[in-house]
């Protein structure tokens, strides 16, 4: 069974200029039945699916929808139109440590994430240890997140994340956190992942990583599937100068 | 591999089911942010987490001291003032202070939320359970009042839960309502923090009902959370029970605006998240 399946997912935002600020002017819109709902779709019809163990990467130029996709197979964004399955517990590398708290420790910040990423918190204060090692962060596991360099952040959330042991990763532009020795570091433990099973899309401009990482490459613009195939065909014919 | 876990987005959503499920599911999550809510707030200070108590305290002794001084009531019940006063901040601040932070929980949330899949009611539920939280912390002064000035403690203090338990609902329904509001409009929480205070005034919490004029009557009556201040007051030194339609109000009111705030949050939800 895929891990992933995407049938003609579309996601429509409404953009900020159409959404009434204030409820007096969203009360005088509505009484002239004059709400405006221009819808921008980020996404349109978009269909794949992924096996346990693939990886799919995702190329296309700003604004074509990627990090939307991303979200949508994360779950964060249910699709407008189509539809989505995703079978097993997904770890989205989207912003690394979106869920942290400044105010609280580094010990305690990986508890909270790991449980707004689904497992229990008991099973994540076993953890700590094992993390805070693979981070390189063991002596600054009691000091204040608000005290952490941005990279220190970015390790220790990246750190959880891969932790987790998911079955679906959805890695948005992150694995160029930290020095070249942590990338190789990263790339290695993503590498662990995908052997034991894990399904990967991962959005990139790193064409290099991307042909030599993915099984599979979706080439977006402007939200559509321009092409999906084979990693050396779609990023050469999107690296080709139109 | 964990294969338990399917998400599909043509998955019909029950409402209310739907909320359960998800918050016996996130039951960890929904713990850690309850404890955080309560812990964060104190993290840079010195005294850290003893402020959760000594905070209602040294409230209390503010308002003793200027409604001691400023108004004094003969309240019924033959009990000295401040027994009446406090037991009525609290739950009124029990109410107002869960409504906000209910009503900006997913506001505040949407750094997390538009990163991390996370049901949003989880937020919602854990602002209004962190303030049931500080209320049943604020009882231990009350408490200790009531032995000091030698009131007692009636065997119903057991039932206080009751009262506290539908106020939780009234408070998560209302909450979900705004919070799903405020996504759309951001004035909502402003108004939320007038209304509450208003509503605060309207109910006896420092003035005993015999002081509001006749024709007003209906109108403290109509208000849900006289009932529950009624039956709380009850429970917590007058060791009786309150009128029977108190308690038909208080539940009533309490079911229908949960399922009020489900309903309107089962209808937005899928916005949510694109809104924010």
């Amino acid at each position: 069974m895929s891990a992933v399946e995407a049938a003609d997912v579309s996601l429509a935002y409404r953009l900020t200029r159409d959404r009434a600020g204030t409820m007096k002017e969203f009360a005088i819109n509505f009484l002239k039945r004059n709400v405006k709902r221009e819808e921008f779709w980020a996404v349109r019809d978009v269909s794949f699916s992924l096996n346990p163990g693939e990886v799919l990467g995702v190329i296309g130029p700003n604004g074509a929808g990627k990090s939307t996709l991303m979200k949508m197979v994360a779950r964060v964004l249910p699709p407008t139109e189509g539809r989505m399955v995703v079978r097993g517990v997904v770890a989205p590398m989207i912003e690394l440590g979106a869920g942290f708290n400044q105010e609280m420790s580094a010990y305690d910040n990986i508890v909270l994430y790991g449980t707004l990423l689904g497992r229990t918190p008991s099973h994540m204060r076993d953890r700590v240890d094992a993390i805070s090692e693979w981070a390189e962060l063991t002596d600054f596991i009691d000091v204040p997140i608000r005290s952490y360099s941005s990279g220190m952040m970015a390790r220790l959330g990246f750190a959880v994340a891969t932790d987790i042991e998911p079955d679906v990763l959805v890695v948005d532009e992150v694995l160029s956190v930290g020095d070249t020795a942590f990338q190789e570091k990263s790339k290695a433990r993503i590498q662990y992942l995908i052997d034991t099973g894990a399904a990967v899309l991962f959005v990139s401009h790193d064409l290099a990583t991307v042909k030599q990482m993915s099984n599979r490459v979706l080439w977006l613009d402007h939200g559509r599937m321009v092409m999906v195939g084979d990693p050396d065909e779609v990023v050469d014919a999107y690296a080709r100068p139109a | 591999m964990t294969s338990t876990y399917v998400y599909d987005s043509d998955q019909p959503r029950r409402p209310l089911a739907t909320e359960l499920t998800n918050l016996w599911a996130y039951r960890g999550l929904l713990k850690l942010l309850v404890t955080r809510d309560l812990t964060v707030r104190y993290k840079r200070s010195t005294l850290g987490v003893w402020w959760t108590l000594l905070n209602p305290l040294l409230t209390m002794t503010v308002l003793w001291i200027v409604f001691s001084q400023f108004f004094r009531f003969d309240v019924p019940g033959d009990v000295p003032y401040i027994v009446y006063l406090l037991s009525g901040i609290l739950l009124i601040t029990f109410f107002s202070q869960g409504v906000i932070a209910t009503g900006s929980s997913i506001v505040n949330s949407a750094s997390v939320l538009s990163k991390v899949y996370v049901p949003a009611e989880v937020f919602s539920v854990a602002a209004s359970v962190a303030a049931l939280v500080n209320f049943a912390i604020s009882l231990v002064p009350l408490l200790a009042i009531q032995l000091i000035v030698g009131v007692g403690i009636p065997w119903t203090v057991l039932l206080v839960p009751i009262p506290a338990f539908f106020l939780l609902m009234l408070v998560a329904g209302l909450g979900l309502l705004i919070a799903s509001a405020a996504v759309y409009f951001y004035d909502v929480l402003d108004l939320t923090a007038v209304l509450t205070q208003l509503v605060g005034y309207l109910t006896p919490t420092f003035y005993p009902i015999s002081i509001v004029p006749e024709r007003f009557l209906p109108l403290i009556y109509a208000n849900p959370l006289y009932s529950y201040l009624a039956i709380f007051r009850g429970f917590m030194y007058e060791g009786v029970f309150a009128p029977t339609w108190t308690f038909v109000m208080m539940i009533g009111s309490a079911v229908i605006v949960l399922l009020l705030g489900v309903w309107v949050f089962t209808r937005s939800w899928k916005n949510l998240v694109v809104v924010l």
